[in-house]
């Protein structure tokens, strides 16, 4: 009779172990290419952003060897306890001497551990325990969006939205609104759960509104003769809108059909206007000037080729000149770190100097890896019995997804200019520790897919 | 329940087509689009600024004012230098001390190992003979070639101007500059800043990654040259200039000498002055500072920065004023009532010339008293506001407290007190005389040039052109010629007083008989066959020193042209704290105009005597007890 580890061994998916560590080792050769020194070629160096990669990488291999000897169903028990010590670190950094004008890091010399990247990793288990202890419920897909219809929501579902919403504000308050948006990413395993695909829907309007208020809010225009704000011409155009969906009812629909539509009309049109609202007050309360330039390059609201939009502009010079094959290994003149044309480029403009040394045949080849570890991760969560692995199979997923989205759409201008590594690519120990323990822990997980039966 | 587990192909189909997206967009910013290639060459290349020579400034025979020298920076790559390299030596040789050196190569270092940084910059040439043949034994040292002004002629300090390292005012108020440039601060280097600049050029070079150059970016299809600035010629007199500035020796004060016939400046000269070479290169910051600290202010230019009051020579202004008014006639007599205001022992001034020639003060009090208070008003006070804004029309039209147009930085104007000026702003502003608070007995100084009137050398200077030309001038300037362009139209115009050419003959006849006739005020100007016509001048002089009001020795003034009937120079002088103007300063305007129409010294005996003179010390009035 083979012994348990031997049979554990056997079930590992070797083919995410390889995607692993391809997409690692690629990381540290472009980040020691990205921060080359010649006064430092070692490539070993503690002292070197290369360097203290390896030690993480390492670090993180000695995890996941632990990860791997321990049995899963004791990372399902320990769910919400490491949820709960993470979210207690998260309210230590808050006590921190502010880094850069936010609280986020616990620092030991030149190292230091950032809470929110393995907030993630808690948040991912808590979900998945909770998630897969409340049984299937057919949700009713609600006719239309309308108050009670989102009352209902959060009352059923209020330990979901505890469970992601406190590190979502606890994050804000450092504040950090790239990890906010990444946890957003959850949407992505709530739909997969069954929760009704009007959310997705509700969220792409909430989208589209929220875009247009942030470019059209501290602008102004006359209409009839009278000059408004911008806010006030969303609010306008809604209530145009709710006058024309009203005429089309009442045109179109039966009579005893009308009363549940003119509901939910109005419900939208309420939650819309304050949702308007919330959006603009969110966007000059939270946001800093930067962060608002950011957004406001990207919606197009100001155009400064090398003044504000310096970073990105640079950034996609580095990744348009690498041409079709690339400058070569070491050869980046704009993402290296000794001309500094790019910023970060070890970090959130990683993807530049990767892009740059080896051209559209690299950078193409990285994003159908991504594409292809992504891919992996579903089939992996499909093929499981077990709801709790599925479940954070495809947390592990979105975060993968929107770690990827947002850094590579940043580089190539297609997502708004917010600080987020590549996973597994860029330097940063938090961030190698976290993406490692969430593919180390899936891996462990799927690997005793046949013995776990729930 | 089907209906959820579809779900996933919808995720799975999003896992593929965002990165599918990405491809595309790569594909086109990678492969088809070239407009980032062509941002990163921008971004990537190193621009090498090679600087132009400046334009080269002449005098007006072109003798070479302002020229330009190779200095020499000395650079480092600290990745090139040898490790068993002598420090101590190295910062010996270049002649900085040691703390200078190291910190120049921490600076160097922190920067780029690769990359060159500066040293020590600006060494002469003939310091650099010294280092050159030295230099090879320090690899990873080396010299760039730059040039610097050299003045050939070390005169008209105050003139030229000198040139420092911009400002991060001049960086903002004009993108041309970057950190380190030069630029001029003052003088005719700053007036023709832009003139005398010329054009940068650039050179583009591609860098490899490590930030090193490789090759020359588009085979130097972007790359411009450096242009030269133009040359100027100046209005100056070399000649004229270097005399002057000998006979200035030891003597604080000023001299402007124009041309009546076109308004140029054939001399400026403010004394004690400097030799311009010391504020150039590596020494500027402790030859300025040292230069600074000199009391008897060298750097500043008396000439055209300072007021004086104009003494005496402001009579030749107040007895024209009263002519073209009608208030007198050239036969008018004024007794000399010395109980009104002092005057020295004299015949009775029968007559405008015989005042002029004179010099009676209480003459001019009732002369100007007539300006003034023309009955035109029962009310002595409302008569007065009337009079006295009369008065001062005609001397700014004179030119005075008026912009002159000069082409010259921070030139300060006299000051022409007007009726607005009495009532509101006098003695204080805070408890002014009020409207009709003031009459002529309040401010009767004015009329031998006391009250409050301020005058500057060079509008004294352009007064004597004013009496050379009966009645018109040409705004004064510098300029003569600029290569390739032309000099402003605005120096061409006649400008005309308000004064008719008529009622300047008593008073020119009344300056000729100052130098020329016994019992005038400046026989020590005269010089036969010059037929020279000036006034003389002496400007009260106090001062506060050590908290108390010391009367100081008067300057001593003198404005003066000749010869008499086809004017040919026109000059004023003022000598600090001399005494009376015929003294000094009527020798040294005539034989700066002697020199100037005959280019020789025929009393040598004068010349000497005013070499030899030391005026320096500041002296304080024995108090009379
Ligand atoms: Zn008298």
């Amino acid at each position: 009779m083979r012994g348990k580890e031997d049979k554990i061994l056997a079930d590992i998916d070797w083919a995410l172990v390889g995607l692993y560590l391809l997409l690692v080792i690629m990381g540290i050769s472009n980040i020691y290419s990205s921060v080359y020194d010649p006064m430092k070629p070692d490539l070993f160096d503690l002292s070197t952003e290369h360097g203290k990669q390896i030690m993480w990488v390492g670090i993180a291999l000695f995890l996941g060897v632990i990860v791997m000897i321990i049995d899963g169903s004791l990372i399902r028990k320990l769910s919400f306890w490491v949820y709960g010590v993470l979210m207690l670190l998260l309210v230590a950094v808050l006590f921190t001497e502010p880094i850069n004008g936010a609280r986020s890091w616990f620092g030991w010399g030149s190292f230091g551990v950032q809470p929110s990247e393995l907030a993630k990793l808690g948040a991912c288990l808590a979900l998945s325990a909770h998630l897969s202890n409340i049984p299937i419920t057919k949700n009713k897909l609600a006719p239309s969006i309308s108050i009670s219809y989102l009352v209902q929501l959060v009352s059923s579902n209020w330990k979901t939205i505890a469970i992601l919403g406190i590190p979502c504000v606890l994050v804000l308050l450092q504040p950090d609104a790239g990890t906010f948006i990444v946890f957003t990413s959850f949407i992505l395993v709530l739909y997969r759960e069954g929760y009704a695909g009007n959310i997705l829907l509700f969220l792409l309007v909430a989208v589209i509104i929220a875009v247009i208020t942030l470019i059209v809010a501290d602008s102004s225009f006359i209409f009839l003769k009278i000059k408004m704000s911008g806010k006030f011409g969303i609010v306008l155009a809604l209530l145009i809108m709710g006058l024309v969906f009203y005429l089309l009812i009442r045109q179109f629909v039966l009579k005893r059909n009308r009363p549940p539509l003119y509901r939910a009309m109005i419900g939208s049109l309420i939650v819309s206007i304050l949702f308007v609202n919330f959006v603009e007050w969110g966007y000059s309360t939270f946001l800093d000037d930067h962060q608002k330039e950011r957004i406001d390059l990207l919606l197009g609201k100001i155009e400064d080729p090398d003044g504000k939009g310096y970073n990105i502009n640079r950034a996609k010079a580095a990744i348009g000149s690498g041409g079709f094959a690339g400058k070569g290994y070491q050869q980046a003149t704009l993402a290296n770190a000794s001309q500094k044309h790019v910023p970060m480029q070890s970090t959130d403009f990683i993807f530049c100097t990767w892009s740059e040394e080896r051209g559209f045949l690299g950078s193409a080849f990285l994003v159908i890896l991504y594409s292809i570890l992504l891919i992996k991760i579903v089939s992996v969560a499909e093929r499981q019995r077990s709801r709790y692995t599925r479940i954070f199979a495809y947390c592990v997923a979105g975060i993968f997804f929107y770690h990827f989205m947002i850094n590579v759409g940043m580089g190539i201008g297609l997502a708004p200019v917010i600080g987020i590594p590549l996973p597994l690519f860029s330097y940063g120990g938090s961030s190698v520790l976290t993406f490692s323990l969430l593919l180390f822990i899936l891996i462990k997980l799927d690997s005793e897919r046949k013995v776990v039966l729930q | 329940m089907k209906n959820i587990d579809n779900r996933k192909y919808i995720i799975a189909l999003i896992f593929i087509l965002i990165p599918l997206i990405f491809v595309i967009r790569l594909f086109f910013m990678q492969v088809v689009d070239d407009k980032w290639k062509e941002r990163a060459a921008q971004i990537s290349e190193n621009k090498v600024i090679t600087y132009p020579a400046r334009g080269i400034v002449y005098d007006r025979n072109k003798i070479k004012l302002i020229s330009n020298e190779v200095y020499y920076d000395i650079r480092v790559i600290p990745n090139q230098m040898s490790e068993d390299m002598d420090s101590f030596a190295f910062a010996k040789l270049i002649d900085i001390s040691i703390e200078d050196y190291e910190r120049q190569m921490n600076k160097a270092r922190d920067y780029s190992y690769r990359k060159s940084s500066e040293m020590v910059k600006q060494i002469p040439p003939d310091e650099f003979a010294d280092i050159a043949p030295e230099l090879y034994k320090y690899p990873g040292f080396y010299e760039v070639e730059r040039t610097l002004r050299i003045y050939p002629n070390p005169i008209a300090a105050h003139v030229l101007g000198y040139m420092s390292e911009v400002d991060s005012t001049n960086i903002k108020a004009d993108p041309y500059y970057k950190s380190g440039d030069l630029i001029g601060k003052s003088g005719i280097e700053k007036s023709y800043e832009k003139v005398l600049r010329g054009k940068k050029g650039v050179k583009y070079y591609l860098q490899d990654a490590i930030g090193v150059e490789t090759d020359r970016y588009e085979n130097g299809k972007y790359d411009t040259l450096a242009e030269q600035g133009s040359s100027i010629t100046l209005t100056i007199d070399a000649e004229l200039q270097k005399y002057g500035e000998r006979l200035m020796q030891n003597k604080r004060g000023s001299v402007v000498v124009l041309e009546p016939s076109s308004g140029e400046i054939l001399t400026m000269i403010s004394s004690p002055t400097y030799d311009p070479n010391l504020l150039v290169g590596r020494r500027l910051g402790q030859n300025y500072g040292e230069l600074m600290k000199d009391t008897t202010l060298p750097l500043q230019n008396r000439s055209a920065n300072s007021t004086y009051p104009p003494g005496s020579t402001f009579k030749l202004l107040m007895a024209l004023i009263a002519l073209q008014e009608g208030v007198i006639t050239e036969e008018a007599s004024f007794p000399c009532t010395k109980s009104l205001v002092g005057c020295h022992n004299h015949p009775t001034a029968r007559g405008v010339s015989d005042g002029v020639k004179m010099s009676c003060n209480p003459y001019f009090y009732y002369l100007t008293r007539k300006i003034i208070q023309q009955g035109k008003h029962k009310s002595h006070f409302v008569d007065a506001a009337e009079g006295l804004d009369i008065w001062a029309k005609y001397l700014k039209s004179f030119g005075l407290g008026v912009d002159l147009k000069t082409d010259f930085p921070a030139i300060r104007y006299g000051f022409v007190p007007n009726t607005n000026f009495y009532d509101n702003e006098f003695p204080s502003k805070s408890n002014p005389y009020g409207k009709y608070g003031w009459a002529y007995s309040t401010i009767y100084s004015n009329s031998i040039g006391q009250g409050e009137v301020l005058v500057s050398p060079l509008e004294m200077a352009n007064i004597a052109a004013i009496m050379a030309n009966r009645g018109h001038f040409y705004y004064p300037h510098f300029i003569k010629e600029i290569e390739g362009q032309d000099i402003p139209d605005i120096y061409t115009i006649k400008q005309k007083t308000m004064v008719e050419p008529e009622n300047f003959e008593p008073v020119i006849d009344g300056m000729w008989r100052v130098v020329h006739e016994p019992g005038g005020t400046a026989r020590r100007a005269r010089v036969d066959s010059l037929n020279i016509c000036g006034k003389t001048g002496t400007a009260e002089n106090f001062k506060i020193i050590n908290g108390k009001r010391e009367q100081l020795v008067d300057h001593s003034i003198f404005i003066a042209f000749a010869p008499k009937d086809d004017p040919k120079i026109a000059v004023s002088v003022y000598i600090e704290n001399s005494g009376f103007g015929g003294t000094w300063a009527a020798p040294i305007a005539s034989l700066l105009i002697e020199k100037y129409l005959t280019g020789a010294i025929a009393d040598t005996n004068k010349e000497n005597r005013i070499l030899e003179a030391d005026l320096m010390p500041i002296k304080v009035v024995p108090k009379k007890k």
